[in-house]
């Protein structure tokens, strides 16, 4: 479930970002439609990804039930830190992004 | 047209949400809180030790207890402890007695055998019932409950509907905005744990299938109902006695015997039926925990003289594996523990979602007398029941706590006492809200609830500080748990009253923008950019 979270949130992070209001919000420069578009790969790519994870640790029943979870509970934290945390917010899903090889090596041993 | 068609859904959304609003923050509060039902269980009842027992061990305990005070009743029930609740739960029909009025249940330790002497407390149980029966009589509570259930279904809908952006703003919330941010909160919550909230709305009006739906119930069986519930549950259909006597197979193997017919489950509950009667059948039934699908129905049936295995559960059809699903996901019981906080979480989510919802009600409507300060009758009358219904209710919930604490253990009815004190509590703070002015009713029950929530793990220290210690020397959370969350709803509490300081209005509308917005003395509401709701 932890893998599945962390692709989760940055996959998030992406598409919020792919939107040019909290693109210049979040990292003040004007968002390109180049990357703009490819943000949005980025972060669909991601969640998709974030589905296949979950369902490659668990039994596809449990697993959907952890993925929505997943789902959920990482668009509540980022929505939520965005206007009182930015940064923090970014640095979230960087540090997910970081730790994603770690833990799907993890999810591989177990 | 198309406007037409949303304002109409807009409509029925804020009425629905109004009428139905209180009484839906009463149901996703406590539903919210039965999640932890065994965990509040626990606290409420400390005496209950935490011991680490072979479920073999303790199945001998129970056999013999139940021979020892249950020899002739018809049923026996057996719950083995698990992670979640560490004490032997065993239950027996009395001789004679048809329904639920002949049931005894007693809780004990799975290491001696013997009675745990707890307090009389519902406790979780309490929440958990009050979630679906509303403390009514039979069948009404749970009628409103699933009227309920079915208005908050079409208020999802209707709500969804209304709301415009919800991919333009997905990702949207702008604090000390005033009604905008209550606004963009209740959207970004709703929108947000919507598979959650559509999953719990949509899987309780499943749950209440046969009082909802029944004409599906009635199109397959016509008027024989009873026909239909013993095809859902096929195990408790226990044979007759036959009056002969005979002893009871030793339980031990018929446990083991199960639990090798599962290998990567567990047992949950044990049923003996007419034990020692010649005609004995045992079923034992799997744990909740093990899979999402829930099914009450499915058994291993073994014979209860001989201790054969009769009968293996036949697989359950599509349908059935759907609403046993439905029911599962519903309850949680196979969450472990990040997946259960998480489930609470969103509970805790859709409460807030109604009850944003109802504050921006009364928010928009009382602009119009901001100038006058007067509110009309049926706007004061919506005001009391938000802060009764939500602070009141947080007041009340924090009051049962305190009763279970403070009442003698020697009181006669003390569970019902507890209730009592819920119940009169909440009472009073609809009494208080009736005489205290906006602000202050709001403020000063905050204040209350921040105080006796964070009151709770010094009470529990001063009144129970020995089933801490002794809780946390065995590595046990659960009672060290509780008080921490009581601690942070207590300093949530205290942070709302203080969104409610006593200020000018003028100070008001600049400083404290976002409290403001409920007592709605801030001039220049930007109404044009209220999106979503029309009215």
């Amino acid at each position: 479930m932890l893998l599945a979270t962390l692709l989760c949130y940055a996959g998030f992070t992406a598409l919020c970002l792919s939107m040019s209001r909290h693109h210049g919000e979040l990292l003040r420069s004007k968002l390109s439609v180049k990357r703009g578009r490819l943000l949005k790969v980025l972060g669909w790519a991601l969640l998709c990804l974030s589905l296949s994870s979950a369902l490659s640790a668990d039994g596809w029943g449990l697993a959907l039930v952890q993925w929505f979870a997943a789902l959920m509970a990482s668009a509540l934290l980022l929505v939520f830190l965005i206007p009182f945390r930015p940064r923090l917010a970014l640095i979230l899903a960087a540090a997910g992004l970081l730790l994603s090889p770690v833990a799907a090596f993890n999810q591989l041993l177990v | 047209m198309k406007e037409g068609f949303r304002q109409a859904m807009a409509w029925l959304h804020t009425w629905i949400g109004l009428i139905f609003g209180w009484l839906l923050f009463a149901i996703f509060l406590t539903g919210t809180m039965s999640y932890f039902k065994a965990e509040i269980n626990r606290w409420t009842h400390p005496e209950i030790p935490v011991r680490s027992v072979p479920a073999a061990a303790s199945m001998e305990r129970a056999q013999g207890y139940l021979q020892q005070n249950a020899a002739g009743a018809p049923r026996w029930f057996i719950s083995l402890p698990d992670d979640r609740e560490p004490a032997l739960e065993v239950m027996w029909q009395a001789p004679g007695q048809e329904g639920r009025r002949g049931f005894m249940r007693k809780s004990l330790d799975p290491q001696t055998g013997e009675e745990i002497q707890t307090r009389s407390s519902m406790g979780g149980e309490f929440f958990y019932r009050f979630h679906f029966q509303l403390q009514m009589p039979h069948p009404w509570g749970r009628w409103l409950a699933t009227a309920a259930a079915m208005l908050m279904f079409i208020a999802l809908i209707t709500g969804i509907i209304t709301h415009k952006k919800i991919f333009k703003e997905f990702f949207t919330f702008r604090p000390r905005k005033g009604q905008r941010s209550w606004l963009d909160g209740h959207n970004a919550i709703g929108v947000l744990a919507l598979p959650f909230h559509l999953m719990i709305t949509y899987s309780s009006l499943v749950i209440f299938m046969s009082m909802v739906m029944p004409a599906s119930i009635i199109a397959s069986y016509g008027d024989n109902i009873q026909a239909f519930y013993a095809d859902v549950f096929p195990s408790t259909n226990g044979a007759k006695a036959t009056g002969t006597p005979a002893p009871l197979t030793p339980l031990m193997p018929v446990l083991s015997a199960a639990q090798g017919q599962w290998p990567d489950g567990t047992v949950g509950r044990i049923v003996v039926n007419n034990p020692g009667d010649a005609n004995a059948t045992v079923a034992v039934f799997r744990s909740a925990a093990d899979s999402v699908i829930h099914d009450n129905g499915v058994a291993l049936i073994f014979n209860g003289v001989s201790g054969a295995l009769q009968t293996s559960p036949t697989p359950r059809s599509g349908p059935m594996l759907v609403s046993g699903a439905m029911y599962g996901l519903h309850i949680g019981e196979f969450a472990g523990p990040l997946l259960r906080w998480l489930y609470f979480v969103f509970g805790i989510a859709g409460t807030a979602m109604i009850g944003t919802g109802l504050v921006m009600w009364l928010a928009k409507r009382q602009v119009k007398h901001a100038k006058t300060g007067v509110l009309p009758l049926e706007l004061r009358l919506v005001h009391v029941l938000n802060v009764a219904g939500m602070a009141g209710l947080m007041v009340a919930v924090a009051a049962f706590f305190w009763a279970n604490r403070l009442l003698p253990v020697g009181l006669a009815e003390r569970s019902d006492w507890e209730i009592n004190a819920f119940f009169s509590v909440w009472g009073l703070t609809v009494l208080h809200a009736l005489l205290r002015n906006g602000r202050q009713g709001w403020r000063e029950q905050l204040a209350l609830g921040a105080v006796l929530f964070a009151g709770l793990p010094v009470l529990d220290v001063v009144t129970g500080g020995d089933y801490l210690l002794a809780s946390l020397q065995q590595g046990d959370w659960v009672l060290i748990g509780f008080d921490l969350t009581a601690l942070v709803t207590g300093v949530f509490m205290a942070w709302g009253a203080t969104k409610f300081r006593p200020v000018a209005p003028v100070v008001a509308a600049t400083a404290d923008a976002q409290s403001a917005a409920r007592k709605s003395r801030q001039p220049d509401i930007d109404n044009g950019q209220l999106e979503g709701e029309v009215n």
